[in-house]
């Protein structure tokens, strides 16, 4: 599973701390996700959508 | 916080108790008590580097755990637990040829335990957990 939440958090201009606060989540798994090192729970993918106010599908790209 | 607190209490008492142990001891120090001391000392520094990413997340108003680290504890914790148990194998197929007292072995036995959690730990930690 790929994702697009680097590219979402340069549109919303966000760090990954700012990010991580928002989610409720320490910065490291953010970290994590970026680099695919990681498939969030269902929960937090919803949201990291939410904060993007986007859709999981838009973010996170099924293979 | 309260718990990163908690891991450099449990860091000193553990280093008290060797100090202790080590200063105390009338019996001349041997390579192996040096080894094991060396072997602490390795284990207490892993459990204040956990403690100082608790205490610095809980210093940015993050989370000391999160879905990520409950599983890479979950994780470690199970993968450690088989390794150990062939450790325990290989302590017992050894414990006749060599020459130590019971509670040598016993001890040797705790510290390869915590050193086999340290090593899975920094494994599944900085390699990730992917596609689960």
């Amino acid at each position: 599973m790929n994702n697009r939440i680097k590219e979402f958090r340069a549109r919303y201009n966000l760090t990954q701390e700012d990010l991580a606060k928002k989610v409720d989540v320490r910065r490291e798994t953010i970290v994590f996700l970026e680099k695919n090192k990681y498939n969030p729970s269902l929960k937090l993918a919803h949201d990291i959508a939410t904060a993007f106010d986007s859709k999981i599908e838009e973010i996170f790209l099924f293979d | 916080m309260k718990r990163a607190v908690i891991v450099f209490i449990l860091a000193a008492l553990v280093l008290i108790s060797v100090g202790v142990w080590f200063f105390s001891s009338s019996a001349k120090v041997t390579t192996v008590d040096i080894l094991s001391f060396g072997i602490i000392i390795l284990v207490v520094a892993f459990a204040v580097f956990i403690g100082f990413k608790r205490l610095s997340s809980a210093k940015r108003g993050e989370p000391a755990e999160d879905e990520l680290s409950k599983k890479v504890m979950r994780k470690t914790s199970s993968l450690s637990y088989y390794i150990s148990l062939y450790l325990w194998l290989v302590i017992m197929y050894f414990s006749d040829k060599l020459k130590f007292e019971t509670h040598t072995i016993i001890g040797a036995g705790i510290l390869g335990m915590a050193v086999i959690f340290a090593i899975c730990w920094l494994i599944i930690n900085f390699g990730g957990i992917r596609n689960e």
